[in-house]
């Protein structure tokens, strides 16, 4: 038996194999656009990750930390720390800004983190790429490679510089930006504490205040100052939970006793990709169906010309006797061919182009399946109107007339 | 595959009904027997190639009778259910230009109805490579359509038609794109292999260099046949 | 195929398809969970570490004198600026007395006044007791009445009362000019010690109330650092450790000093201890006060263990440990941790032996399920 479809395309394989390089881009950048949203759904999930928090506890009422602002007093996690079940209990601060190094600023979440020899505490980066860990308590940081810092770099956040020390990876906040981890003090500081410009003026207001400054009480002035310029908040409480607790009940006793907002793993990851990335996935959706119906729109029509090409032929196989079957099966076979190789082509160039897009594209192995067989079945849909055609060519055309 | 060539008997087709109907065939007797190669002349609009299509079981004749070999394949209707395989297992075709399959090379086109029947690859191959080495055109057996000469392509074509060994093989203005020369060569081939394969062979033609090569020419004018002795003159 | 057709063709094609089909097998083996997860090594060494903490704090002045009048006034003169430096006793401005002077003329023309008293009392008490000794003779004679004696006898006892009065009269009035005169003398604005000026509060002409600082100066030979350390890393901090002072606008310079003390009370709110360290040597020009510097502490060095980069401590299934390889396998091993120094070395007190191999930087979070491939910088780093 030979097999038509294979000897036209090997007779015609520059055509064929360029249609399916223009195919497989387009493939591509469904899959790419696939990968984005993964990579946005990825983005939130990892954020909880590694925090490596069991629950959160923020400000009561709130979606906090990651999706509204939280503030609670820094203080809070030691009467956490003695509730039954909690095994570790660590401050945080999340503020996502503006990083300066030299010319340039990247746009990142800051991460305020307990450090010294708090080993693994929750917030800290769990795994390195390089460098090490913050040691000191101060002006150090790690930040994620994603932000283009390297060792050695000095960063700016607000008046503080902070030498980068360690490097990590796929550390984003839910909406990509990458993270600094910088000591929690420096990041409260950095969190609450107004510019130089803005505390000079505050004081100068404090100072002609007669209440806050009596003639006769020369410490009042210093003192109103000093606390107006000091912070005691942090933005949650991560807590983690010992194996034989049930987090539920945990985060009920916090509630209930701490009169805070508690919130589990689950519900913050309903949080973070129920509400947080809701419309912009339902976004990429959009865009990844209205990408499918294109592909199959064009599919459709490369094979309809391919096959128009050779409505001639066609008639010619017809007369001489050639099946339905036979030439129907050369069609579609051309079309899954050309799927084929549009599908190799796309998941190459979305698995080298993903790792160029700012932000994270998570290009998943089911994903990659599925976009395979819809590939093929697109394929054979789009070649029935082709079969169509190249079955309704009359034998008669083919002798003259 | 020797057969008893074909016979047509008061073949008639009318296109369209009532009063726009048009009688393209009124009355056709023709027989031709294997090994032997007749002309079908006529002028334009006279029936010629309603008459092939006919012949061709490409499209249904309105009455009368057609014999393929020793099978009535019509007889004021269709007498044989699967018109593709019998297009394909009795009726050869060579048209007046060649159209070839330009995907396949020569030995494929030649080779592909077997192929495509189910005879295995190699000896479907190694028999057209017989009929092309017949056709002197075995030097060309791997080239494509699109590298041959119009002669050769001729050759290949009428080596295709030849491949199933049809009782029949019917030949669409096999000439017309062909100077004189040429022309002479493929009908020379045609007698050939007519004799050779005891084919029964239908030349349609208006070429007036090679209707006197003819034994036999059917002259068709508005739909009816006349059938006159021709020259049987040499090829050269 | 006995006749292989287009053979050119065919080949030209399998150069295409081949290397697209080995690269998608690449491509789906390189990414997705297939994929090996790079990750570098290195092998734990037995060394000591010399850990060290790290604080932060300002520079303060263990002595501050705020210098100023005790009696409201007005600022006559201030001879000193910001920065200079005076020696004890060195006059640095005076206050305007304002009325202090007319008062003690009138205290001084009162003293006058009670004086002139004086010397009519004494006159009134030496007639008096001249009379009252008159008429006791000549009551003893017979001469007079009991009763005219009495009354001589009463305006001597009168006038003896009115003697005392003046006499303490002029007391007051001496103690109360005495007051005025030494109030006269603390306008002078008199440096204690040795010092230099670190504030001027007032200039001439400026009403100070009492009790008001004009200039505040300090002993620079007092200058030191009260530095803040977290309590979590402040293991092992004491007094006479030395330490290296680096001041916020002297980057480049690490001035050496000690610990002089911890503080006994540590701030509840910010969870710090409060260290004093001082210079060996105090910096020239002098740092302002206040200002902020970066202390670090130097502990004494500790034996040699088994020691790890910090970046290599992971946590896996609520433990802390590291991902050790053997022959290229991994598995993870719970250790427990000893101090650490500033540079990221930590120690391993259980769970590691000197030359087991472990993973110090991952492309991603391990697990025991992953495959690993072993390189020397992860990619992606820049250098």
């Amino acid at each position: 038996m030979i097999s038509l479809a294979g000897r036209d395309i090997l007779h015609s394989w520059g055509k064929f194999v360029f249609t399916g390089f223009g195919l497989g881009l387009l493939i591509g950048v469904t899959l790419v656009m696939a990968g984005v949203y993964r990579g946005m759904v990825d983005d939130g999930k990892v954020l909880l990750d590694n925090s490596g928090a069991d629950l959160w506890v923020v400000q009561k009422d709130t979606l906090g930390p990651y999706a509204e602002s939280s503030s609670i007093n820094d203080d809070l996690y030691r009467s956490i720390l003695a509730l039954p079940g909690v095994t570790h209990a660590s401050n945080v601060t999340y503020l996502t800004m503006q990083v300066r190094m030299d010319e340039r600023d990247v746009r990142s979440m800051v991460v305020g983190i307990v450090p010294g020899e708090s080993w693994g505490a929750p917030g800290w980066p769990p795994y390195l790429v390089a460098g090490r860990q913050i040691t000191r308590g101060h002006y150090e940081a790690v930040a994620d490679v994603a932000t283009g810092f390297k060792l050695g770099d000095i960063l700016t956040i607000r008046r503080n510089r902070y030498t980068v020390v360690g490097l990590t990876r796929r550390m984003v906040s839910s909406s990509g930006d990458p993270m600094v981890f910088i000591p929690l003090k420096d990041a409260q500081e950095a969190q609450f504490l107004k510019d130089n410009d803005a505390i000079w003026q505050s004081r100068r207001r404090t100072e002609v205040n007669p209440a806050f400054n009596r003639p006769g009480v020369p410490g009042l002035l210093d003192a109103i100052n000093a606390s107006q310029a000091s912070s005691n908040s942090v933005n949650a409480v991560l807590v983690r939970i010992a194996p034989s607790a049930v987090p539920d009940e945990v985060a009920e006793s916090i509630r209930r006793w701490k009169r805070m907002t508690v919130y589990t793993r689950a519900q913050m990851e309903e949080i973070l990709i129920g509400k947080l990335i809701a419309t912009s996935s339902k976004q990429i959706g959009m865009f990844l169906v209205i990408l499918a119906i294109v592909s199959a729109a064009i599919v459709a029509f490369i094979i309809y010309t391919l096959t128009m090409d050779k409505i001639r032929e066609i008639a010619v196989l017809k007369l001489i006797g050639t099946r339905n079957r036979t030439i129907a099966a050369m069609i579609m076979q051309q079309a899954l061919a050309l799927g084929v190789i549009g599908f190799a082509v796309g998941k190459i160039t979305a698995t080298y182009a993903a790792p160029l897009f700012p932000k994270y594209v998570l290009l998943m192995p089911q994903d990659s399946i599925v976009g395979f067989f819809a590939v093929l079945v697109i394929c054979a849909l789009a070649s029935v109107i082709a079969i169509r055609m190249a079955l309704k060519v009359d034998p008669a055309e083919a002798i003259g007339g | 595959m020797s057969g008893k060539g074909i016979r047509i008997n008061g073949l008639r087709k009318r296109y369209g009904e009532g009063d726009t109907a048009v009688d393209a065939l009124k009355s056709v007797d023709m027989q031709v027997a294997p090994g032997e190669v007749v002309g079908l002349v006529g002028p334009s609009g006279s029936g010629k190639s309603t008459l092939l299509k006919c012949l061709g079981a490409v499209i249904a004749p309105t009455a009368g009778e057609m014999v393929l070999g020793d099978e009535v394949i019509y007889d004021d209707g269709w007498r044989v259910r699967d018109l593709r395989a019998l297009r394909r297992d009795k009726i050869g075709f060579v048209f007046q230009a060649p159209y070839l399959i330009p995907f396949l090379d020569v030995t494929d086109n030649v080779a592909l109805l077997p192929m495509l029947a189910g005879v295995p690859n190699g000896e479907a191959r190694k028999h057209a490579l017989d009929l092309l080495t017949a056709l002197d055109v075995q030097h060309r057996a791997r080239a494509v359509p699109s590298q041959l000469s119009g002669g050769e392509q001729q050759r290949v074509a009428i080596a295709r038609g030849l491949v199933n060994r049809p009782p029949v093989i019917l030949a669409d203005e096999p000439t017309a794109p062909l100077d004189s020369e040429r022309a002479m060569a493929v009908i020379r081939i045609l007698n050939e292999m007519a004799q050779e394969y005891e084919t029964a062979i239908i030349v349609v033609t208006h070429d007036e260099k090679i209707i006197p090569t003819f034994k036999r020419v059917y002259h068709i004018r508005d739909g009816v046949t006349h059938e006159e002795a021709g020259e049987g003159k040499g090829f050269e | 195929m006995k006749t292989i057709p287009f053979q050119r063709r065919t080949l030209a094609l399998i150069a295409v398809i081949v290397p697209l089909l080995a690269l998608l097998v690449y491509v789906a083996l390189r990414s997705g969970p297939l994929a090996l997860v790079a990750v570098t090594e290195t092998e734990v060494e037995s060394r000591p570490i010399r850990p060290a903490l790290y604080g932060i704090g300002t520079v303060e002045a263990r002595y501050t004198y705020k210098i100023g009048p005790t009696f409201a006034g007005r600022v006559k003169r201030l001879d000193v600026h910001v920065g200079d430096y005076v020696k004890a006793g060195q006059l640095l401005g005076e206050i305007d007395p304002v009325d202090l002077d007319d008062r003690v003329r009138s205290q001084e023309a009162a003293l006058k006044r009670v004086k002139a008293v004086l010397r009519e009392s004494t006159a009134r008490q030496s007639y008096a007791e001249a009379q009252a000794r008159r008429y006791e003779q000549l009551f003893a004679v017979r001469s007079i009445s009991e009763e005219v004696l009495t009354t001589k006898q009463q305006e001597l006892q009168i006038a003896n009362a009115a003697l005392t009065a003046a006499r303490e009269d002029i007391d007051s009035v001496r103690f109360d000019l005495e007051a005025l005169r030494a109030q006269q003398e603390n306008l002078r604005l008199i440096a204690p010690v040795d010092g230099v000026i670190t504030l001027r509060d007032a200039d001439p002409g400026t009403t100070v109330v009492a009790g008001q600082a004009v200039v505040e100066m300090i002993d620079p030979k007092s200058l030191w650092v009260n530095v803040r350390f977290d309590q979590v890393s402040a293991q092992g901090l004491a007094a006479d450790l030395p330490a290296h002072i680096v001041l916020r606008s002297r980057k480049s310079e690490t001035f050496t000093g000690r610990v002089l003390r911890m503080e006994l009370k540590a701030d509840v709110v910010t969870e710090e201890m409060l260290v004093k360290v001082v210079f060996d040597e105090i910096p020239v020009p002098l740092p302002p006060i206040g200002e902020l510097a970066e202390v670090t502490v130097d502990l004494p060095a500790l034996p040699a263990t088994p020691t790890i980069p910090n970046a290599a401590i992971q946590r896996h299934s609520e433990q802390l440990g590291v991902w050790q390889i053997t022959d290229g396998t991994l598995a993870f091993v719970p250790v427990t941790l000893g101090r650490a120094d500033l540079d990221g070395a930590v120690q391993v007190l259980e769970g590691l032996r000197q030359g087991d191999r472990i993973v110090v930087y991952s492309e991603k979070a391990l697990s025991p399920k992953n495959r690993i491939h072993i390189v020397e910088h992860l990619s992606g780093v820049l250098r």
